[in-house]
């Protein structure tokens, strides 16, 4: 048992407890911080066990974070929830409670009651009137705290307290914004007269928050182009913004409806997480038809700039935010895409600022997009409407530039040799040939011939480990010339009727050529297009 | 049922089975394709109908699903018919193969 010295003046401890926050601890990790000041604690009270118990994020339990003297504590991972035991007591009435019986009618965790403690003192860890966690102490001996004890060790609390918001609150910005960063895609993917250019601000005030952008393309060739915005701020925001993005990502596959990739989307939110709200845009842009078809969820509406050099809002029924819990059904509207515009999507942290009424931001917005490169839309739009001020909220922003390039111009498509690409190459050779003119039959023709290069490439230039297919198309004259590449070595047809792809290619061109090089092979493919 | 892609909907009576496919079907489909039509098919059926007037693209990794399809039957004395509009894609890919030189391919479903 410890021998106690007669108690420290006040005064005294008090020196003592200033060195709790001082300078020497700002560089520790919060476990390092706690077990520090706890090694500190034990020290002026002269006890024998100290423990920190955190709230845990989203749950209502306490975790055993930092021990010294009952180290198992945390090694064994112990979570108590509030309103039950003793720090559960703690937590739930937000006041210091002194125990002078340690047995399991007091105390939960079987690890305290097998250390032999015999009087505890325990007090809540707050932060602006909220329960951040619990920090208690025990002795082996039983042991009467009194009042100037229970004052000492709430104000040791207080300045941990203190401590622990600053670093939990670092912790968590930096988690958000790592998870933010990891999750807003790296590179946009390249499609053919289509371009691209993003920007992503965190807001000023409270760091990164739910917003996030995507595009991808879908399996039927159509380009998905995302906007959304999770209601809220910080951590929190961040992880359901990156389950909406996967949630939607996964019914885009099997739907390319916006409408209803967004209703179930809302389905699924609502179902797992009955508390998140967000808005979101979605466009799928079949480049086809030459049209676009959106759906929006209490999302502002995408600002257009035209060839003609007028600029407007997107005009389109807008339906509720998602987890909004309405029954209305959402609609989609087919709107036709004009060569040469430029589409820009922004979440409100780009145009709401306080003091400004919001259609004077959205008149700036209009003035700011103009039909040029993506990138430097992205530049005057960030120029105008954020210049050198931090914003207060984040702001994602995606611009989108349909290009007017003429007619017949050469396409070079590269794809990753996988079957998956083989529509995406029909789409891109279709508009190609659609937009230099080409007859049905030829258009028919061509499409089936590249379609079997680029497929031969596929399933047999490359091991497992894949590879890349080059597509080269370019008008001659009247003739389409396309060149199939893949970097691999053909390897032998294997099982029955595989002969057939050649006789398709040989039938459905004017000149059918493959010419194997010692690091690849090409082939050559020549239809006109007029016949 | 649907894939990635295409769609086969069938519509069967004790006798006779009508596979209608909508879509395109090359090599990343080809294999869902091939067991959906031969799950279609069971062994008290006498003829089989596939449709490909919605189809808007067919390779010859595709025709080697029907090509296997056919002889499949043929042994099984089950009859087999094609149904691909004149100068459509599914048609023109018929042509080049000779598939309807041992399969009757006609014009509509009459």
């Amino acid at each position: 048992m410890t021998e106690y010295p007669p108690p420290l003046p006040a005064v005294d401890r008090l020196r003592d407890i200033h060195a709790v926050t001082d300078a020497a601890l700002a560089h520790l990790d919060i476990e390092d911080l706690l077990g520090e000041l706890l090694e500190r604690v034990r020290e002026i009270l002269h006890v024998d066990t100290a423990a920190v118990l955190l709230l845990e994020t989203n749950s209502d339990f306490l975790v055993a974070t930092a021990a010294k003297g009952v180290e198992d504590e945390v090694v064994q991972g112990v979570r108590i929830p509030v309103g039950r035991g003793f720090a559960g007591r703690i937590a739930a009435e937000k006041r210091a409670v002194v125990l002078d019986q340690v047995d399991h009618t007091t105390v939960l965790n079987p690890i305290l009651r097998d250390r032999g403690i015999k009087s505890m003192l325990g007090v809540p860890l707050l932060s602006a009137g909220k329960v951040l966690g619990v920090l208690h102490v025990g002795t082996l001996s039983p042991r009467e705290f009194t009042n100037e004890d229970i004052e000492l060790l709430q104000l040791v609390a207080d300045r941990i307290a203190l401590a622990t918001q600053a670093r939990l609150s670092e912790t968590e910005r930096s988690a958000a914004l790592a998870l933010q960063h990891s999750l807003l895609p790296g590179r946009l993917p390249v499609v053919p007269g289509i371009e691209f250019a993003a920007r992503y601000v965190p807001g000023e005030a409270e760091g990164v928050g739910g917003d996030w952008y995507d595009v991808f393309t879908l399996g039927s060739g159509s380009l998905c182009v995302v906007m959304g915005d999770v209601v809220g701020r910080g951590l929190r925001a961040a992880v359901v913004m990156g389950r909406l993005r996967s949630t939607l990502r996964a019914y885009a596959i099997t739907t390319d409806d916006p409408a209803e990739i967004l209703a179930m989307v809302d389905k699924k939110l609502q179902h797992f997480e009955p508390s998140e709200m967000a808005t979101a845009l979605l466009m799928v842009l079949d480049v086809n038809r030459d049209v676009f078809r959106i759906s929006a969820a209490g999302h502002p509406a995408p600002v257009v700039a035209y060839p003609d050099g007028s600029t407007s809002l997107l005009e389109f029924d807008v339906d509720p935010p998602l987890g909004a819990r309405t029954p209305r059904r959402r609609r989609t509207t087919e709107i036709p895409m004009q060569r040469g515009s430029v589409v820009c999507l922004y979440t409100d942290g780009l145009i709401e600022r306080r003091g400004v009424p919001l259609d004077d931001r959205l008149e700036m917005l209009c003035v700011a997009v103009r039909v040029e490169p993506a990138e430097d839309v992205c530049a005057s739009v960030m120029k105008a409407l954020v210049g050198a001020e931090p914003p207060v909220d984040d702001i994602a922003l995606l611009c989108v530039r349909i290009s007017n390039d003429g007619p017949g111009l050469p396409l070079v498509l590269d794809f990753a040799a996988e079957p998956s690409s083989l529509a995406r190459i029909r789409t891109a050779l279709r508009h190609w040939l659609r937009d230099v003119g080409a007859t049905e039959a030829a258009t028919i023709d061509l499409v089936m011939a590249v379609g079997e290069a680029t497929a031969n490439a596929i399933e047999h230039a490359y091991g497992p480990a894949g590879g890349t297919v080059t597509v080269d198309i370019r008008l001659e004259g009247a003739d389409a010339v396309v060149r199939v590449t893949d970097a691999g070595q053909w390897r032998d047809a294997r099982g029955h009727g595989r002969g057939r792809g050649t006789h398709i290619m040989n039938t459905t061109t004017d000149d059918f050529r493959v010419e194997r090089r010692n690091d690849g092979t090409d082939v050559f493919l020549r239809r006109r297009i007029d016949r | 049922m649907t894939a990635l892609g295409v769609t086969l909907t069938t519509r069967s009576d004790d006798a006779s089975v009508l596979v209608v496919v909508e879509g395109e079907i090359d090599l990343s489909n080809a294999r869902f394709v091939e067991d959906q039509l031969l799950a279609a098919i069971t062994n008290r059926t006498l003829t089989v109908t596939v449709d490909l007037t919605a189809v808007s693209y067919i390779d010859s990794i595709g025709m080697r699903v029907l090509f296997a399809l056919s002889s499949r039957l043929e042994v099984a004395q089950i009859g087999f018919k094609i149904i691909a509009s004149i100068g459509s894609p599914a048609r023109r890919v018929i042509e080049i193969s000779g598939f309807d030189v041992i399969v009757e391919v006609v014009e509509s479903d009459s």
